[in-house]
């Protein structure tokens, strides 16, 4: 844990020692309006997937707080972003995601237009305005930053921000080993939960709420799930991510390895429908078939996973390091507000954002994405709708587990038996790092 | 691919499969008149079907509104289409519309 920074104590509710959180953080309107000026407006975040903007004139509105930016494909290797209002009198040149056709960005009020490059290329009525107001300097687009990691872009409103790379490090180095970046998604869908976007994420910054949350995970054994299973590590810029120890799986029945392996990837490919995917509960199940041997259970699924990509024409990176594969099974969270978890050659990813400007409601979006054949052809992900938290038609058992604790915690937070939130050093130090960051940016 | 002919002009204009007229005049470097450049709403991209026009598919909800919406009465007729929104299923179709400009020479 890194030493508490002396300028962060200006920030309202600011962290004055790491292991407790004031409860207002969560819902003080002060404070949101605070990360809203300077989190928000500074930092580089996950506006859209790049499979949604495949071919040149493809944009994607990307909305936070009151902002609105338009992520164009400009060229086959280029992408902008763009402040999305008219340079006349303001109007938002275009909502949701879709093609500027013909190359032309149209305003739907006067008409005025622009090239795809920001350029402008019809003023109607330019000439009843003083010369100056319709120079063309005057009038092309205005641009915030982008940049583009691990499938997906990211923008920034900052125009002096580090490197998106410097941000993320050292998460691209943990996952590019993986493939992350030759995933697509499965399916993608969204939650309006009734908490503060960073109450909602914290669920997943720490895992040792598996035996109490999610006890079908410990196959019927809940008092043997261990909370100390999991190593945690916090990194500069608030990124943090903790997986399975070495050994650290005690639940699991040695003398019965092979049925407690194919049974909990069975509860994760039901209870997600990520991570681990059909094909994968092939794989994983033909290894009955197979001599077991005592201890190396793990290396030939590892194995068998490879060989059936290999087979099936998947793409899955052999990383150099094969130590990279503890990490299959990990989360890693990208500081403010995106988490990958992988898995062979899938991962599950979160995003959560303040919904509107409420700062008791975010907007949680969860996208499943595996590394398809190379020989399927690329097609835009289609966005599956956006649902209650309980709605148990929409949502398998892991996130409904997940969601109904979240909108608890938040009401918990008015109680008057509350003040504020504590943190276990060994287990949730990615949350104190987060927020630490955060009093980072507000304290800017 | 799929060729339709536009007239006065005399133009061939191949279409790529689920791309409309419009848009395939748009790549082509074409002057096709538009304002709203392809949101079925500004009605100036409107095309006469003159041949063919079982090869062309049957206007869409969206395409059909606008028609009865922004169109006066008398321009309302059956082989009146947007070409921002006119898919074709082969080869053939021919269309008459004005102001059409070939590609410039760069």
């Amino acid at each position: 844990m890194t030493q508490l920074d002396e300028r962060t104590a200006t920030v309202p509710f600011a962290v004055t020692d790491p292991w407790w959180i004031d409860r207002e953080r969560y819902y003080d309107r002060t404070f949101f309006e605070l990360e809203r000026d300077r989190l928000w407006n500074s930092v580089w975040q996950m506006a859209c997937r790049l499979e949604e903007i495949p071919a040149v004139g493809d944009y994607v509105e990307y909305t936070i707080c009151d902002q609105s930016v338009l992520v164009v494909r400009t060229g086959p290797e280029q992408i902008k972003g763009y402040y999305n209002a008219c340079r006349h009198r303001a109007t938002q040149l275009a909502l949701g995601c879709g093609s500027f056709r013909g190359g032309q960005i149209v305003c739907p009020f006067h008409g005025w237009r622009w090239n795809i490059d920001g350029s402008p290329s019809f003023i109607y009525g330019a000439e009843g305005f003083a010369a100056a107001a319709v120079a063309e300097r005057e009038l092309h687009l205005v641009e915030c930053r982008v940049d583009t990691w691990g499938g997906c872009v990211f923008v920034n409103f900052d125009r002096d921000a580090r490197p998106l790379r410097e941000a993320l490090e050292p998460m691209p180095s943990l996952l590019d080993p993986l493939g992350v970046d030759r995933m697509r998604v499965y399916w993608w869908k969204a939650v309006r939960l009734k908490a503060n976007w960073k109450m909602a994420q914290e669920a997943f910054l720490e895992g040792w709420h598996v035996m109490q949350t999610h006890p079908q995970l410990t196959l019927g054994r809940p008092a043997d799930y261990r909370a100390d299973s999991l190593e945690y590590h916090s990194y500069a810029h608030g990124n943090s991510g903790y997986w399975t120890k070495p050994g650290g799986r005690p639940v699991w029945d040695a003398d019965r390895e092979v049925e407690s392996i194919i049974e909990s990837s069975r509860l994760l490919y039901e209870g997600l429908d990520a991570m681990t995917l059909a094909r994968d509960m092939h794989v994983i199940e033909s290894l009955r078939t197979r001599p077991y041997e005592k201890g190396v259970f793990g290396a030939q699924l590892v194995q068998a996973i490879f060989e059936y990509a290999a087979g099936a024409g998947i793409p899955l990176p052999m990383p150099e390091d094969p130590a990279a594969l503890v990490r299959w099974g990990g989360v890693f969270y990208l500081f403010p507000n995106f988490f990958i978890l992988p898995q062979y050659g899938n991962a599950l990813v979160y995003r959560s954002r303040p919904d509107g400007d409420d700062p008791e409601a975010c907007y949680f979006e969860l996208w499943s994405v595996t590394i398809p054949p190379a020989s399927e052809p690329e097609v835009k992900p289609e966005f599956g709708g956006v649902y209650r938290p309980d709605d148990t038609s929409a949502w398998p058992q892991i996130p409904l587990q997940d969601f109904s604790n979240i909108e608890r915690q938040q009401r918990g937070l008015h109680s008057h038996g509350f003040r504020r939130l504590r943190l276990a050093q060994d287990y949730e130090g990615g949350i104190s790092n987060m927020h630490q960051e955060l009093d980072r940016y507000l304290s800017r | 691919m799929s060729r339709v002919r536009v007239e006065p002009l005399g133009a061939e204009i191949e279409l790529q499969p689920g791309e409309t007229l419009a848009d395939a005049a748009w790549r082509l470097g074409y002057e096709w008149p538009t304002t709203c450049w392809g949101q079925a709403d500004c009605m100036l991209c409107r095309v006469e079907v003159i041949a063919r026009p079982e090869l062309v598919e049957p206007a869409d909800d969206e395409e059909r509104r606008a028609i009865a919406h922004n169109l006066p009465r008398a321009e309302r007729r059956r082989a009146v289409r947007l070409a921002c929104q006119l898919l074709v299923t082969g080869d053939g179709v021919v269309v008459r519309k004005e102001g059409v400009r070939p590609p410039s020479p760069r």
